[in-house]
């Protein structure tokens, strides 16, 4: 897991990413207005300029392709997985996460589940960043109410993951907007891992949503097609036919340093 | 203007230039130090904190060791609290987030100016003092330490084993020397 960088560092770097040439695009449009409200206009310096401010926009689109590219239909390696052990690795990368914040976490998985055919790294990245979110939602919980239970059963054929925190739950009743893009409620959040969750979940076939719970904190859940419910009906195609490289951009996008 | 960024510096040293200021572009905090000794006058540096080579926090204690610091302003993408107070407290003027608008960049540059010009001046001041220190004998330069404490003639003989006559001819050089009119003078 140590090879993939989380969501959140992931977010960070397209973050510098974005912010270097937007940058520039202000500094440029701004150098223009000044030196077009010299008289005699120096010309040479705002075609220059305008040429820049071309490839400053370019360089940003690239940026916002590459993210949609992370998570493009087809660019992902499929193969027959077990939920189970995908929770199993995630829990052991945030072990030591959990401790430091104090937060107990809860693993129930119902016995004897059958394989999900999806990309590995893509669904450890979703649950890293439904169990991170939940950890963040736990921050201003008295101590011994910090609490994280994740439960993987079967329902209706499908796998269903829940990730339930006893934190403050979710404001409001617009749920849906939690899995739009740059939509976050964290200070320095980019908004982007529950939108890249949710392209991830219905890329396997399956839905993700969220729900405040009876008591305190907030539910969120995630289903994925088993092999036997996928073959059930028409109502699910399996969106891919064969082994495809796994992008490569996910793998070596670099921490940014500093952060 | 040091940034590692081709189009971010040189968008920026561009806006920099349209607000009429000399403006000199640099990639790394490397390619700054070897041409660094030679700013002459009236500068300030415009600095990326998240530079390949070193640091721009490093860069800013490397510069503050040297005998003529420059007055910086930082740039950043990811500036924290920990990171602004470092700054500032090393001596930054300024230190502004990224994308930078005009009218928060020009007038902290403006601001840097005016500090290094304030700096310039004192130092040409005190290089003259230097110069003229420079032409007085070891005797005289005794004579000047006990003149700006403050001390009558005839304690000074005493405390210098001379006779007072001499310590007047001596207060006369000394005085000559350094350009002073009367004791105020000469103390400040």
């Amino acid at each position: 897991m140590t090879r993939v960088s989380t969501l959140g560092e992931l977010a960070g770097s397209l973050a510098h990413e974005l912010n270097q040439p937007l940058t520039a695009i202000l500094s440029n449009a701004q150098a223009a207005q000044r030196f077009l409200a010299t008289e005699p206009v120096n010309l040479a310096e705002v075609r220059e300029i305008l040429h820049d401010l071309v490839d400053d926009t370019h360089r940003a689109s690239e940026v916002i392709r590459k993210i949609r590219a992370l998570v493009k239909k087809g660019d992902i390696e499929a193969a027959p997985l077990s939920v189970a052990s995908v929770i199993r690795d995630v829990t052991l990368l945030v072990h030591s996460d959990a401790i430091v914040r104090g937060i107990r976490m809860r693993v129930t998985v119902a016995p004897e589940l059958p394989p999900v055919h999806g990309d590995k790294v893509q669904l450890q990245q979703v649950v890293l960043n439904l169990l991170l979110n939940a950890f963040d939602a736990l921050e201003s919980c008295p101590a011994l109410d910090r609490e994280v239970a994740i439960a993987v059963t079967l329902e209706a054929g499908d796998i269903r993951v829940a990730v339930r925190d006893s934190g403050t739950g979710l404001p409001g009743n617009k749920f849906d907007k939690l899995f739009l893009p740059f939509f976050t409620s964290k200070r320095d959040g980019l908004g982007l891992g529950l939108s890249i969750s949710r392209s991830i979940v219905e890329m396997h076939g399956g839905s993700i949503w969220a729900q405040n719970n009876e008591d305190r904190g907030a539910t969120f859940y995630f289903t994925l097609p088993t092999q036997s419910s996928a073959w059930r009906g028409t109502r699910r195609r399996q969106p891919w036919a064969r082994r495809h490289r796994l992008s490569s951009w996910w793998t070596t996008t670099p921490r940014y340093a500093g952060r | 203007m040091v940034d590692d960024d081709p189009a971010v510096c040189r968008a920026l040293t561009r806006l920099i230039r349209s607000a009429g200021y000399c403006v000199e572009a640099f990639g790394s905090a490397h390619e700054f130090l070897e041409c660094c000794p030679d700013i002459q006058g009236c500068a300030c540096l415009v600095l990326d904190v998240g530079l390949p080579d070193i640091n721009g926090l490093d860069l800013q204690n490397e510069l503050n060791s040297t005998k003529r610091p420059l007055p910086i302003i930082f740039i950043t993408g990811d500036g924290d609290i920990a990171m602004t107070v470092r700054a500032m407290k090393a001596g930054a003027t300024d230190f502004l987030a990224k994308p930078v608008n005009d009218s928060d960049l020009l007038p902290a540059i403006a601001n840097a100016l005016r500090v290094s010009s304030q700096a310039l001046s004192s130092r040409i001041e005190l290089d003259g003092i230097h110069g003229r220190m420079a032409r007085l004998t070891p005797r005289e330069r005794e004579v000047l330490a006990l003149l700006v404490e403050g001390r009558p003639n005839k304690q000074s003989a005493c405390e210098l084993g001379i006779a007072e006559k001499t310590i007047k001819v001596h207060r006369a050089r000394v005085m000559e020397k350094m350009e002073a009119h009367s004791l105020v003078d000469l103390v400040s």
